[in-house]
Order: C-alpha cells, then structure tokens, then sequence
C-alpha cells in the first residue's frame, strides 16, 4: 500500500508535467491569429475592406474633453473647414474647436490628434506586407487580384499621408506594418518634401497595378480605382505646384469619359425640379456619374454628421458662416427664381444657417439620425475640372482655364454677382476666381482651407494676402489681430504635433511656430 | 459525539450621508450663467432661445420649468441601511466533524436605486478514514443580487447631481403650469444632452441595473500519511462555478431622447460563465533527529490551474414601451454601439515549489524554496519562469549571554530576500490578432489587425528585500516590531503604455522598467495598566513609504500634465527620484481692474513696448497670446516679463506623505470592551479637486457658493475670478488649489459587552456579547476640502492625489449581536 502509493504519486507528478508542455500553449477560441490569417485570398479582400471600414470608425470620449479623440470623418471636416471661413462654431462648440477657429491652437488641442489616420495607414501597411504571402498558400489567389489589392493599400496609404503632409508639414513616414512589440520604434519627422515624393511614388505604383472598375457603380465609388488614383495624383500635382503633371492627370479622368457633372440648373431661369434631382443624386443618394472616392455610410454605420451639424433636438458644433450666402453665393433679389443651386437648400439650410450638405434630404427636410448616411466626398469630378483648371491658369492658359470654370458654374447657375469676369491673361484675378468657385463648388467639403493654403503658399509665399483676407473673415474681431500677425508666420499654417505625440515619441519635435 | 454548537451573529447599521458642499441655488446659478456667457463671448445669451433663463411667466412651459431651486443631492439621497444575520452549527467527535452555516446579507445604499441582498451557505464535513488517511470536504454557495445605478458607480448619479442646474425641475409641469408625475428630462437644454447630462433622479428611479450572481465553490482534500510524523502526501481539488447575469434596461425617460437615438429604451443582457479547477499535490518531508534540536521541514508541491470563462451579450433598443425591458423582445439591432457578442477565454498555469527549513534549538532558522512556473499568457520564449527565495531569522534572546535579561521574553532579528514572478492581467498578449469590424463597407465584413505580436513580454519578477526585528517584554505587555523593506520590481508591468500612434496603435502592454517601493514600520503593543478588572492598552503604528523609478524604457514619457491647459499640474519622471512632486503656477488673487493687468518688469515699473506704448500682461506669447482682462486669475510673474508662460512654473507640493500610522488606546473594565483607533498622515499635499471643479465657472454646470464673491465689475477685490464660459486661463494649476492635507482622524470606537458565565447560565446560552461600533466621527485637520483621506493607488509615477470628494465620509452606526447556544 505505501510503496504504491508512492509510486502512484510520482507518475502524478511526471505526466503532470510532461503533459503541460502542450497545455499550455492556448489559442484563442475567437478571433483569428496571424498564423492562421494570411492564408487565403478572402482573408486578404477582407483586409482591404478594413482599411476602408477604419476610415468610418467613430469618435471616442466626451465631446469638449481632453479625453476626446474626434474620427477621422470629423477631422476631415475640421482640418478642412475648421480654420476657414464657410464655418462658424455655434454656442456649444468645444474650447478645442473654437481654438482652432481663432488660430490659438496648442498642442494639447485635440484637433491635432492624428491618430485615426495612422491608425488606417498601419492597416494598408500590414497589407502590403502581408498579402504578398498569401501567393504561396492560395492557388486560386492571381497576381492580377493581388495587385488590385495592393494598389488600393498604397492608395489609401497615399491619401493619408497627404492630408497628415498638408496638415502638419512635416510628419513621421512609417512604411512597414506594425505587427509585433518589435515593429514600434520612434521614428522621427521626414520633410513634407519626402512625404510628398513618397505619395506619388506609391500612387505611380498603385496606378501600375489598379483596376478601371470592379462591375458594380458602389465598388467603382467606394473603392479605390485607377481614376481614384489619377485625381488624388493630379490634387497632389497642384500642391507640388506641377502643373503639366497635374494637367495630364487630369485629362485621363475626362478622356474616360466615364464621368460627368450631373445636370443642375438650366439656364434663366432654373427649373427647380432639376435642382431637386441634382441635390438628391449627387448628396442624399451619393454614387452619381460625378463621384470619385466617396466614403460609404450606411444604415448599418452612420456617419458623425447629424450629432455636428444638426440644429433640430441636437447641440450643433459647426453651423455656416453668418455672412455665407451673401458674401459666398450671394442672394438675387430681384428673382427668387434665380439662383445658385448650391446655396440655400443645398450646402446650407439659410433660415437656421445649419450645415446643410449632410443632413438634408432635399431642401428642407432634414434627415433623421438614423438616416444620418451621407457619403464624404473626398473626390468628384467638379474637383477634376476646377484643378485642371487652376492648373492651366498657373502654366499661363487662361481662356482653356475660364472656359472649364464656366461650365462648372453654368451647371449651378452661378448668379452675375460672383462673376468677377477676369480677362484671359488676368492670372491673379483667375486664381482668385477659381478659389472662390471652388468655396461654392465644394461648400463644406472639406477642402476650404487646402485650397487657400494652397494657393497662398504657391511661388513660395507670393500671395499671402489670400491667406490673410481670409482670416478676417474666419476670426471674430476681438482676435483678429493677434491672428493676422501669427498667420504672417508660414509656420502657423501647420498644426502643432498632439502633445500626446511628443511625449510617446521622444524623435519628434514640435512645430517650429509651437517651440 | 459531542453536543452541537449554535451560533447566530447579527449586525445593523445605519449610514447617514452628511451634509454636501453647498451649492448655488436656481435663482443664483440663472444669474451666473449669463453673466459667464456674456463674458466670454462678449455678447449677451440670447434667452429668447435660450429659455431656460428666461424666466417669463408668459411662456409657461419654460417658466415653471426653469424657474425652480432644486436641490438635485436631496433628491437622490436617503439614509443607507445595512442587516446582516449569520447562523451556524458545529459539532462532531473522533471521527467526523461538521460545520454549517447560513447567511443573510441586505444593504440599501445611500443613493437611490441601490442596493444589495446576498444569501450564503456553508457546508464542511471532515471524516477520519483511518489513522493514515484523513478527507476534508466543503460546499460554499452564495447568491448575489445587486440593484445599480445603470450610469457606472454609485458617484455618476451623484456627481450628475452636484453639475446638474438647479433651476430645473425634477418633475414637468405641462403647458399650462401643472405639475405632472413624469419626469422632466428634456432631450437637450444649454447643459447638453445624454449621456453629458441627465435627469439624476429619473435615471437612478427608472434605469435599471441589476446583476444577480450564483457561486458555488466545492472543495475536497486527501491527507495520506506514508510514514507517520516523516512523510505526508496531501491532494487539494477545488472547484469554483462563478456565474454572473447583468441585466439593464435605459427607458426613455432617464435620458429624454428621441425614438430615433439607441440611448431610448435600451435593453441589455449578459451573461459571464467562469469555472475555475485548482489542484494542489504535496509531500512534506519533516524527518525526525535523535537531538531534538534540529529540525527540519521540507516540501515539493505542484499546483495546476485552468480558468475558463464564455461571455455572451445582447444589446438592443427601442423596445416598443419602457415596460418591455428584456433584449429578446423585437427591437432594433443594427447599429453599431448594440451588439450580439460572444466569447471565451482560458487561462493556465502550472507551478512547482520545492522548500527546505532547518531549524536548530529555537535559535536560528533558514528558509530556502525555489519556485518554478509556467503560464499560458506568455508566449513561447518566455512561458516559464524560476523565482528562488531565502530568509533566516536569528533569536538573540535563546542564546546564553541573553539569560541575564529576565525582562526580555523575545528578541529576534529576521532577514529575508526573494524573487516571485507575476503573469500579465490577459490572455493572448502574445498572438498578433485579427478581429472583424461589427458593420460592413459595400455589404462586405473587413478583418483588421486588433493587437500585436508581444513577443517580448516577460514576467514581471519583485524582488523583495526585508529586514526586521521584534522585542517583546514584560510578559508580553510590551510588544514592538521594526522592518525596513525594499520591493523592487523589475521587468514591470504596464497596462496600456501609451505609444505613439505612428503604429497604428494607442497603447501596448508592456514590461517598462524597474521601480522600487521602499519604506520602513514600526509597530507598538502596549499594556501600560493591567489589573485583575481593568486592562488599559495602548496600541500604536507608524509608517513612511516612497516609489522611486530606477530604470524605465525608452517609450515611457518623462513628463506629464500640460501647464497652460485649465486644471492640469506637470509632473517629471526622474529616475532616483521618489515620485508624487508636481509643479504649477503661483496664484495671486485676481485681477482688479485694467490697470492691474499691466505688465510690470521687476523693479515694478511697468514695461513699455518698443513704440512706447502700454504692455499688458499676456499668457503664453506667442502660441496662445491671451492678453489678461479685469477679473482674470493673476498668476506670479516668476521671471517678470510680462507673460505668464511654462517659465513661471514653480514646485508646489509632494502628494506622498511623509508618515502615516495609527493608534488606539482602549480599556477593558470586567466584561465591557471600549476600543478606539485613530489615523493620521502627516506632511503630505493634496490638489483639491472639488475646489477646482466647483468654481471653475468654465461650464454650464453648478457650482458652489463660493463662486458668489466672484469678480464682477472693474475695481472688484476678491480672490475668485469672473466667470467665464469655455475660455480663459482662470483655473490653471496653480497652488489656489493646493493644500496640506495631514489629519489625525478618530475612526472607530467600539463598546463591546460580554456576558459573563452566571448570566449565560441562566440564560442557557455558551457565549452571548453585544457591541456599538460609531464610524468617522471626528477629523482633525487645517485642510480646508471635505476628506483629506484621498487614496492614492497604483505604481503610475505620474499620479498625484486629486480630492474630489463633495462630503466627508458618511457617519456609520452599527449594533451588533454574537450569541452561541
């Protein structure tokens, strides 16, 4: 009895431990592991459809708290439209935002938190690191779809770098996926120069690779396509200050022939039913013959629009520029029938001066919150024209450049009043006309500040009086001043780098306007 | 067989919230608002649309509404009561012995809607099988059922009330002035909108929160003697079946929203299944010697563990009426903060321990164990770990040159050093995983990365270092215990570093570096006066405790808190350097008029501009360029330049205190017991937060009346600035709010009365004894805040102690009853 108990107890012992060798080793039950995902091609559409869904991911923490990080559809917004002047905060906007507003942001403002764009950067790198292995294990998996996927990584990829080139200047380029502990070391800022060469090196390399469409017109839209590729190219062109790049890029769009502005106005005098049918296509269904890269809201992923814009049962954060109709679009008041399509009714709801582009169903009713769908355009094809055009007017084409603008603002009948009817060799009087139809074409599109930035920074600094007229509309009187003087500074057209970012990364440093 | 013993215990009290920091009324907050609203924005609130300070008895609704002077803290509160009741039976003889109980448990919180009722059961029952082998089994159960306010703890409600405006209404009037029994919650007003604000009491009444627990923890042990006295083998299994359901229920009215929004009559259901098997084979070897002094005692154990726990959740809303308030009811689904999810976890761990003690006459004694570990949380380079440990202890008053000290009972000295190793708080730390996003992008599900590869995760190891004595005299009147510690952690654990988001991700769990928790106690027993019918005694502790970071990783950030951001305070990490310093601004009242505001250099002339004209004083020049108005906070201009920047930081405090301890004399005069304890801290500084947040005038939300002698018109003397909505830089962190907050606190007193043997006699009873216990009656202390026993957790270097407590601790009463029959 004792002896075999003994010996019983050792052989307890010993299996015992031989056998946890294996019991240790647990996989989780849910959720898939490295080493099982990179295997077949449905594995790797499901990861590019990811980078698309990061970009529709939603805010966190309290609105007006430091704790809050705004999405990334907000921030596009925000970055775009916060500091320029189709916007004004409304009586419950946060400290954060009205900072922004007033050019008095600081590094803690969470406005400068780029973190959801790296965010989707690290899912296209992991992509493009990552799928290419997935050749070995999956037969049915071609080189054709491969590269497809690629091109739409290294697009989207490109895409964010360039708003974070055009926000901050400067900022960390990471190109490999972060996909262990080993993968997270501090990287310091490369030069807006690199960042910008290394946008269009990827593209270039997406444009090689990428499709002209996947069948359906959602997937041509809501996906990256050779076009897609083309027009943010030619956008990045015109910031390089490219212009026969630029133009060629743009003419591969128009030589498609794929798309097209949608019919707006008819001439003197507008029949509103077209307007109606322009609103409710090109804004409120989305997926037009005009759209480009629209980002794709659902019913099942509504996007942040109603909580920020929304003057009904709601606080709203943003509402339009007092002055906008009247000093954007400007008002006939002789003709209640003539009009600019893409005032009142359209971009903004005038009688409550809500931002109106997002939530309207048509003219005058408002969407619900559960109806709070409406794509964000990062591209259509008016931007196609309007920068071919710009771009034709800096190479010293000003008749080609006037007649592409005219047609734009024919589409939305444009009244008399905003014609500043610059001759063909006026090139300031063109640009300065090119930029504010650009303000009308893509009211609340995100784009404002880009633009002025853009054209204030060209021949390095010529016209920095463009930058400055418009800080005196964007700004209350009572910081007028103190903002003039900071934006004289080329320094403060860039955000500071987010606080959390210096203290996280000890290679970054500070702005030079923020030291 | 012995006769069974019956035990019953009972215990009452009573929690009485004291009375909270007083808060403005409707009628003064409606004036303030305004006046904040107007300062910041330079133009009046227009009260045509914002109604709620309109106070037009022609507009009825708003008026009746928002004409009121609710006291929102009142009308959540209500005494806390507590019951507890505990019988039990034991008995048994030679062979087998068994112990049973049954418990009774009742709480009714302090704020409403909370409470707790739980019912416990105990069943042990040991049988001798035979001289050599003994088993030892027991079945536990306890039922939980808990009644919670549905928004988090117990202070959301609470801390709700206290910002919640007092000029509203609990209850609605309708459009003719009526009052009704629904609730008033709007679904926004100028204090925002859920989940920022809420109606308190609507939400505490009607928004259900309620989780309801079943443990049932089964245990059954073998001892095998092999050879008696020299060789024991013993096996330990344990069970633990922890199951848990949170059921909640968000009706419409907690919230006021719109039948559109998912925060309207949301309906949750969860269910947490955990099931635990632990087991635990020893064999203890104590061989017998011929000179009894030496001993020895030495073991081998083996310890296995498996955890494993499966969740499922079930969020829905809008549920067709408040009444349907389970999730399986047809309601909507599709959004993305409503979810169906499931999932399981596991956890392992194997462990092996081999200890030897030799011990030789009582003298010295020698401890060696080595431990080895296994864990399934790490991943394969780092699975296993191997943590030794050694002590000794020597006791001087044994050895010969010692005899002559008849007064000495004891006198030891004891050192010890070891090594115990710490697994990570989750599970899979080392697989780079991939999850599904809960909504699709053109109808098709997209998989992203949800962690990364830890591949480096080690175990956190603390090494502790401890010497000690202790003396004891007098027989046993005079006790003292010495120890000065050193707990070093090396390797240690961070949960959610935060990294740079240029990775794609917002923190990691990692080992970050070495931080050492070093301190020394002392601790006194005394019985100055002891006589056959009164004992007084006298006990007495003191301590002082400090963290130093020795070595941290690169990735950790060196400082913290951001000085020209309202509230924050900067603290450095140094390493060497005990933590818990923070540095701000000086504070030197408020600006009285424009005149004050001009900058002065530091002859007290003021500066002059380079065209001669007047130069105000600004903050921080050039990013944020404020320039100070009238009625603005002032801050000492450290370097007199005439901008109050991160230059005119200067230190203000350490909130680790210096010492801290108790004592507690009490007296035992024949049967009746009186103790009492006392606990204090010494030196330390506290940033009052409540002080901070409750004038800080920066938000739509109530505040104390101290914001009543608030700055208002040019020429004003006061110490609180103007009230200033959304803007300015009057609440920096600044010594304003810092304070020292050493206290002695009496925190206990307790009578106890133990009947005596004639009594129990009579009364046929083995022991009967009553007592009173009061709780937190009297705090001495200069701090000015509501509790300056703030806690202070946790290893994070940058912590500093925040007091945001609105009343001091609550007043507890207990009665209680022990009776044996």
């Amino acid at each position: 009895m004792k002896k075999g108990f003994l010996y019983f107890l050792i052989a307890v012992l010993v299996l015992g431990s031989a056998s946890c060798k294996k019991c240790l080793d647990l996989k989780p039950q849910d959720g898939i592991v490295k080493e099982e995902f990179w295997k077949t091609k449905e594995q790797v559409k499901a990861a590019v459809i990811g980078i698309y869904s990061s970009m529709m991911e939603s805010s966190s923490g309290t609105y007006g708290r430091d704790n809050y990080i705004p999405s990334m559809a907000e921030l596009l917004f925000v970055w775009g439209e916060g500091r320029a002047d189709n916007v004004s905060p409304a009586t419950f906007t946060s400290s954060h935002d009205i900072e922004l507003v007033n050019v008095n942001i600081q590094a803690a403002n969470v406005n400068a938190n780029w973190r959801p764009f790296y965010r989707t950067i690290n899912f296209c790198n992991t992509v493009i690191e990552k799928a290419p292995e997935v050749l070995a294990t999956d037969n049915t998996f071609t080189q054709a779809q491969l590269d497809n996927y690629l091109s739409e990584a290294l697009t989207v990829r490109a895409l964010m770098y360039f708003y974070l080139a055009r926000t901050f200047g400067d900022v960390p380029l990471k190109l490999d996926a972060t996909l262990s502990d080993e993968n997270i070391t501090p990287i310091a800022k490369s030069s807006q120069a690199d960042v910008l060469a290394q946008i269009v090196a990827d593209l270039k390399s997406a444009e090689s690779k990428s499709v002209a469409t996947y069948g359906d017109p959602a997937s041509d839209k809501g996906r990256v396509t050779k076009y897609t590729i083309n027009t943010i190219l030619a956008d990045v062109y015109l910031w390089m200050d490219k212009y026969a790049d630029c133009i060629a890029e743009c003419d591969k769009i128009i030589n498609s022939q794929k798309f097209g502005l949608i019919r707006g106005a008819t001439i003197n005098p507008p029949v509103y039913e077209y307007n109606a049918d322009w609103f409710s296509s090109l804004y409120y269904n989305g997926n037009s013959a005009e759209g480009i890269f629209e980002l794709q809201y659902d019913v099942q992923k509504l996007n942040p629009y109603f909580t920020m814009f929304s003057t009904i049962s709601n606080a709203p954060r943003w509402v339009a520029a007092p002055d906008l109709m009247d000093r954007v679009f400007t008002v006939d008041f002789t003709n209640d029938q003539n009009y600019d399509i893409r005032g009142d009714g359209a971009s903004v709801r005038a009688a409550s001066s809500s931002v109106w582009k997002y939530i309207g169903i048509t003219g005058t009713t408002q969407r619900t919150v559960n109806q709070s769908f409406a794509h964000w355009f990062f591209y259509r094809y008016a931007d196609v024209l309007l920068m071919k055009a710009e771009a034709l007017n800096e190479s010293g084409q000003g008749q080609p450049a006037l007649d592409i603008l005219y047609s734009v603002r024919t589409r939305a009948n444009a009244l008399a009043a905003t014609d500043l009817m610059p001759g063909p060799t006026d090139k300031n009087l063109i640009q300065d006309f090119i930029l504010m139809e650009r303000a009308r074409e893509f009211c609340f599109e995100g784009k404002r500040w880009f633009d002025v930035l853009r054209n204030t920074k060209r021949n390095n600094y010529e016209r920095k009086s463009i930058i400055l007229n418009m800080v005196s509309q964007s700004v209350p009187s009572n910081m007028q001043q103190s903002a003039q003087v900071k934006m004289q500074d080329k320094n403060c057209h860039y955000l500071p780098i987010y606080l959390y970012e210096l203290q996280t990364n000890k290679l970054l440093v500070q702005n030079p306007f923020y030291k | 067989m012995s006769k069974p013993t019956i035990n019953y215990t009972f215990k009452g009290s009573a929690s009485l919230v004291p009375k909270a920091l007083p808060l403005l009324n409707g009628d003064q907050y409606s004036t303030f608002i305004p006046e904040a609203f107007m300062n910041r924005t330079g133009t009046p609130l227009n009260t045509t649309s914002v109604r709620e300070f309109n106070y037009d008895p022609n507009d009825p609704y708003w008026y009746y509404n928002y004409s009121n002077n609710t006291n929102w803290i009142d009308a959540i509160s209500r005494t806390g009561k507590l019951q507890d009741h505990t019988v039990s039976l034991t008995g048994g003889g030679e062979k087998a012995k068994y112990f049973t109980s049954v418990g009774f448990f009742d709480q009714t919180g302090i704020t409403l809607g909370t409470s707790i009722r739980r019912l416990n059961a105990r069943i042990n029952l040991d049988y001798n099988v035979s001289e050599k082998i003994k088993f030892f089994t027991s079945v536990a159960f306890t039922n939980t059922n808990q009644e919670r306010n549905y928004v988090g703890s117990e202070s959301s409600i609470r801390g709700m009330a206290y910002i919640k405006m007092p000029n509203m209404s609990v209850f609605e009037y309708d459009e003719l002035g009526n009052l009704t029994t629904n609730y008033f919650s709007p679904a926004t007003n100028v204090q925002g909108q859920y989940t920022r604000i809420y109606n308190p009491v609507a939400m505490a009444e009607k928004a259900k929160y309620t989780v309801l627990g079943n443990r049932v923890v089964p245990r059954f042990q073998v001892d095998y003697d092999i050879v008696k006295r020299v060789l024991k083998a013993t096996f330990d299994i344990q069970f633990d079946i922890n199951n848990t359901k949170n059921k909640s229920f968000l009706p419409q009215i907690a919230t006021g929203r719109p039948n559109t929004e998912t925060v309207v009559n949301r309906a949750y259901d969860g269910d947490i299944d955990a099931f635990n098997v632990s087991t635990q084979s020893t064999l203890i070897y104590t061989p017998q010697f011929k000179n009894d002094k030496h001993s020895v005692i030495s073991f081998l154990k083996l310890i296995t563990n498996d955890y494993k726990v499966v969740y499922q959740e079930l969020m829905t809303s809008n549920t067709a009426s408040s009444l349907l308030i389970d999730p399986s009811i047809p309601s909507r689904t599709q959004n993305s903060e409503l979810r169906a999810v499931s999932g399981t976890s596991q956890t392992r761990s194997v462990g092996a321990i081999a200890s030897f003690q030799y011990g030789y006459d009582d003298r010295y004694l020698v401890n060696a164990t080595i431990r080895g570990d296994g864990n399934s949380k790490f991943g394969p380079n780092y699975r296993y770990g191997l943590f030794p440990s050694l002590s000794f202890r020597w006791r001087v008053s044994q050895e010969a040159f010692m005899k002559n000290f008849k007064k000495i009972d004891d006198l030891s000295f004891r050192a010890s050093y070891g090594i115990a190793g710490e697994a990570p708080r989750y599970d899979y730390l080392f697989y780079n995983r991939y999850t599904t996003y809960d909504y699709s992008y053109l109808g098709q599900a997209g998989v992203i990365p949800s962690s990364m590869e830890l591949k480096n995760l080690k175990w956190q190891t603390l090494h502790g270092l401890n010497v000690g004595a202790n003396l004891s005299m007098f027989k046993g009147r005079f006790r003292i215990d010495a120890e000065v510690y050193r707990n070093r952690t090396k390797d240690l654990f961070f949960d959610g570093l935060q990294i740079s988001s240029y990775t794609g991700y917002n923190s990691i769990f990692m080992n970050v570096g070495t931080m050492d928790n070093q301190g020394w106690e002392v601790a006194v027993w005394t019985q100055p006066y002891k006589k056959k019918n009164l004992t007084v005694s006298f006990d007495f502790n003191i301590s002082g405790n400090e963290n130093i970071i020795r070595e941290i990783s690169e990735y950790y950030p060196n400082s913290k808190g951001d000085v020209t951001k309202n509230g924050e305070y900067l603290r450095l990490l140094q390493t060497n350097n005990p933590f818990g310093s923070f540095y701000g601004f000086k504070y030197n009242g408020v600006y009285k008029d424009k005149d004050a505001t001009i900058a002065r250099g530091a002859n007290g002339k003021p500066i002059i501009g380079p065209n001669g004209q007047v130069v105000y004083m600004r903050f921080s020049y050039p990013t944020i360029d404020y320039t100070f108005q009238p009625g603005d906070a002032m801050y000492e201009d450290v370097n007199h330049d005439g901008n109050i920047n991160y230059m005119d930081v200067v230190y203000l405090g350490n909130s680790n205190p210096k010492l801290s301890g108790g004592f507690g004399p009490s007296v035992t005069w024949k049967n009746l017991k009186i103790s009492t304890f006392f606990s204090f801290r010494w030196d330390y500084d506290v940033v009052n937060g409540t002080k901070m947040s409750t004038s800080n005038m920066y938000y739509f939300d109530n505040q104390s009346t101290a914001v009543l002698r608030r700055w208002r018109k040019e020429g004003d003397v006061t110490d609180m600035p103007r009230a200033l909505i959304n803007g300015g830089y009057n609440w920096l962190g600044s010594d304003r709010y810092v304070e020292d907050a050493s206290y002695i606190r009496f925190r206990t007193i307790t009578a106890r009365y133990t009947f005596g043997k004639k009594t129990l006699s009579k009364l046929k009873m083995k022991t009967l004894s009553a007592y009173v216990t009061a709780e937190n009656l009297l705090t001495f202390t200069k701090y000015l805040g509501q509790d300056p026993e703030v806690t202070f957790r946790g290893s994070d270097p940058f912590r500093v102690s925040y007091d945001y407590s609105m009343t001091p601790p609550a007043k507890t009463i207990t009665l209680g009853i022990v009776a044996g029959f």
